[in-house]
């Protein structure tokens, strides 16, 4: 079965050792290139009541699966200072948030703005959509293709994507790959 | 290995009692148990599973009064905290999805080996432990598929 979740869902959720069974750090927040489509890394919480930020990094090779209920890793040594982690995840750019940028299809036709993204999770950490806020009418989702070219402010999208807003992601899960099988065709 | 909490810990050198089992510790790697918690905390002992003379259905046979030890590592420390009891312990899978609580491990009384992990009415071979701690029992991918056709069925 193929699992979505947004970024909001993976923040939070504890970091656990596959081998020790412990829960090292927490979820601070997804790191993620837009140009490739994939999650690079995470930034990490100490757990517990008084949990800070922590200054370690996990970058997307050492994390062993994304599930509902944790982030697993094989054990401590996945965790690692910034500087001894690849630069994308390490020193990640900080423009390239995508968060409240515009999507635009390459029709000029706005299907809104983006809230959240949406991982494919498992063991592939592949973005493969984005939640929108619908001009006036709420919450959807839109699938993306498995490239993305990021201009400035705006995200430009395929005018099929237009086709394929979906209210769930249930929905969405259903709609990338006929999604991606059309622009394919086209 | 819940039906053995609470049975009485005796030296077969001298036949004293010595305490009472509190829990199992459990070498993840191994796939065993490591060793007898008798008592918790600043009083806790321990005994290896080597030391361990007879698993009975009535007393748990040591082989003589100075079986009974201190923890020795940081990990004997831990156990003597209650802190690595597996029982009641989350289960997860290593794909990060929970997958009930371990209720109960079964295990040879002679080996020490483990054999079956009992999480709600799923019944997962002990070959699917891939490591536990203080959060969670670690379990391989293939548990989940024992807990979805289970769950169907």
């Amino acid at each position: 079965m193929r699992l979505l979740m947004t970024a909001s869902q993976i923040r939070g959720l504890p970091v656990v050792t596959v081998d020790g069974g412990e829960d090292v750090a927490e979820v601070r927040d997804v790191i993620y290139s837009p140009e490739s489509g994939r999650l690079v890394g995470m930034t990490l919480n100490k757990r517990g009541f008084l949990a800070g930020r922590r200054r370690e990094v996990l970058s997307a090779e050492a994390i062993h699966a994304v599930g509902q209920h944790a982030v697993m890793v094989v054990d401590d040594s996945s965790i690692v200072a910034p500087e001894d982690a690849p630069d994308d995840v390490g020193r990640p750019a900080t423009e390239r948030n995508v968060i409240g940028d515009d999507v635009l299809t390459e029709g000029g036709l706005s299907l809104g703005t983006v809230t959240d993204l949406v991982l494919l999770v498992g063991s592939s950490g592949e973005v493969v959509g984005y939640q929108i806020d619908k001009p006036g009418d709420g919450q959807g989702y839109i699938p993306l293709p498995a490239q993305l070219s990021v201009s400035g402010d705006a995200l430009v999208v395929p005018n099929l994507t237009g086709d394929f807003v979906e209210d769930d992601l249930v929905g969405l899960g259903a709609a990338v790959d006929e999604f991606r099988d059309r622009l394919g065709l086209s | 290995m819940a039906r053995s909490i609470g049975r009485k810990v005796v030296s077969r050198s001298s036949a004293q009692e010595l305490g009472a089992v509190n829990h199992l510790l459990v070498d993840a790697e191994q796939r065993r148990i490591a060793a007898v918690v008798v008592g918790r905390g600043k009083k806790a002992r321990l005994v290896r599973w080597a030391d361990v003379s007879g698993f009975g259905q009535d007393a748990v046979m040591v082989v003589d009064d100075g079986a009974l030890g201190p923890p020795a590592d940081d990990r004997e420390r831990a156990a003597a905290d209650g802190k690595l009891e597996l029982l009641g312990r989350r289960a997860l899978s290593e794909r990060g999805n929970e997958l009930g609580q371990l209720d109960d491990v079964t295990f040879d009384a002679d080996t020490g080996a483990l054999e079956e992990l009992l999480i709600g009415d799923r019944r997962v071979p002990a070959g699917s432990l891939l490591g536990s701690g203080s959060y969670a029992a670690v379990l391989s991918a293939s548990a989940e598929a024992v807990t979805s056709a289970d769950a169907s069925a």
